[in-house]
């Protein structure tokens, strides 16, 4: 098949494919104000009420410390097991228990970490898994 | 003669687009728009496209994006900077792959449907092609590492996340083949101060931009 043919064909193609994820993630989005935490459902407040307060390295961001929620949340030996993140438009990102020592959630419910690169940055956690 | 003028080339428009993604991206992740997205579909795109139809030689966008990214790491601001420098590096080498893949560089004839065809087609590519090249070089730059996993489950995302760029590819290439057979030329004798001047503004406002938000 000639470029003159294939290039618009690929075209309509990857509108379709565009459109159609465009359409499932909308379908899909979570909203909830609760916070799955190694099967356990948390308020915010809550949370905030669990565990230390933590500000971040540049002063930036205030939060609770995600080391201390951790524990606070009955996870026992927590340097044995990694941590996936997961936002409400399904960004997701797993930290070791190193990178948790020096993460906070701030109120937003969004993770910093002050040792990782602003990818890093889950916005609106809908659930911390422990792996 | 001709290497010294394609080396020129890749300076100037690499740091266009590195000043454009420094200066005009944080202005838009500012304002809450699609900065990413905008900067590929209009300014990556554009600037590309540009470049190859008026050098018409491989290789070149793979270094425009290695200067692009190599300016946005002076620019620690708007973002996840390393993530941005490296997705310009990539997007760089995606273009450069799709044209030389698709032997575009012979095509003589381009109707309006073979532009805005490659419009949508390059775009997209280019960003989403981008979008997962960083989402795997981040984190394996970074104490965390790369899951496999995550990158999965946002797949869909990522594929929606192309559509803008592709929508704003459809001006973009028709608008560059415009300019290019506008026939503008530039005097050789000045091409050299206007390249080196152009780049070196870039870079020193960029620079001088990061000082002062540092400062400030």
């Amino acid at each position: 098949m000639g470029k003159d043919r294939l290039l618009p064909l690929l075209a309509l193609s990857i509108l379709f494919i565009a459109s159609s994820s465009s359409l499932y993630v909308y379908a899909t989005q979570t909203t909830t104000d609760a916070m799955l935490i190694n099967g356990q459902h948390y308020t915010i407040n809550q949370l905030f009420a669990l565990a230390k307060h933590r500000v971040s390295n540049d002063s930036q961001y205030t939060g609770i410390a995600l080391d201390d929620l951790m524990v606070k949340t009955g996870i026992s030996h927590p340097e044995q097991y990694q941590y996936s993140l997961k936002g409400a438009d399904g960004y997701e990102k797993t930290v070791t228990w190193q990178n948790m020592k020096n993460g906070l959630l701030t109120m937003n419910r969004e993770s910093v970490f002050s040792d990782l690169p602003k990818a890093f940055r889950v916005k609106d956690i809908v659930s911390i898994e422990v792996k | 003669m001709l290497n010294r003028k394609f080396i020129a080339g890749i300076i100037v428009f690499g740091s266009l687009w590195g000043f454009a993604e420094c200066i005009i991206g944080s202005l838009l992740r500012d304002v809450n728009l699609p900065a990413g997205a905008i900067m590929t579909g209009v300014f990556a795109i554009g600037l590309m496209t540009l470049s190859r139809i008026t050098f018409r030689q491989p290789g070149m966008q793979t270094g425009i994006g290695l200067v692009a990214g190599a300016l946005r790491f002076f620019n620690p601001f708007g973002g996840c900077f390393v993530c941005s420098a490296i997705a310009i590096m990539a997007e760089g080498l995606l273009f450069d792959l799709i044209w030389t893949r698709f032997s575009l560089d012979q095509k003589t004839t381009w109707t309006r449907t073979l532009q805005v065809s490659l419009g949508i087609t390059t775009a997209y590519l280019v960003y989403v092609g981008g979008y997962i090249v960083t989402q795997i070089l981040t984190p394996l730059f970074s104490s965390a590492g790369f899951y496999v996993e995550n990158i999965i489950v946002f797949i869909p995302q990522i594929l929606a996340s192309g559509l803008l760029a592709a929508l704003l590819g459809v001006a973009t290439i028709p608008a560059m083949f415009a300019l290019k057979n506008a026939q503008i030329r530039m005097q050789d004798r000045l091409y050299y101060p206007v390249t080196i001047g152009v780049s070196a503004f870039c870079w020193v406002f960029v620079i001088l931009n990061t000082l002062l938000i540092m400062w400030i």
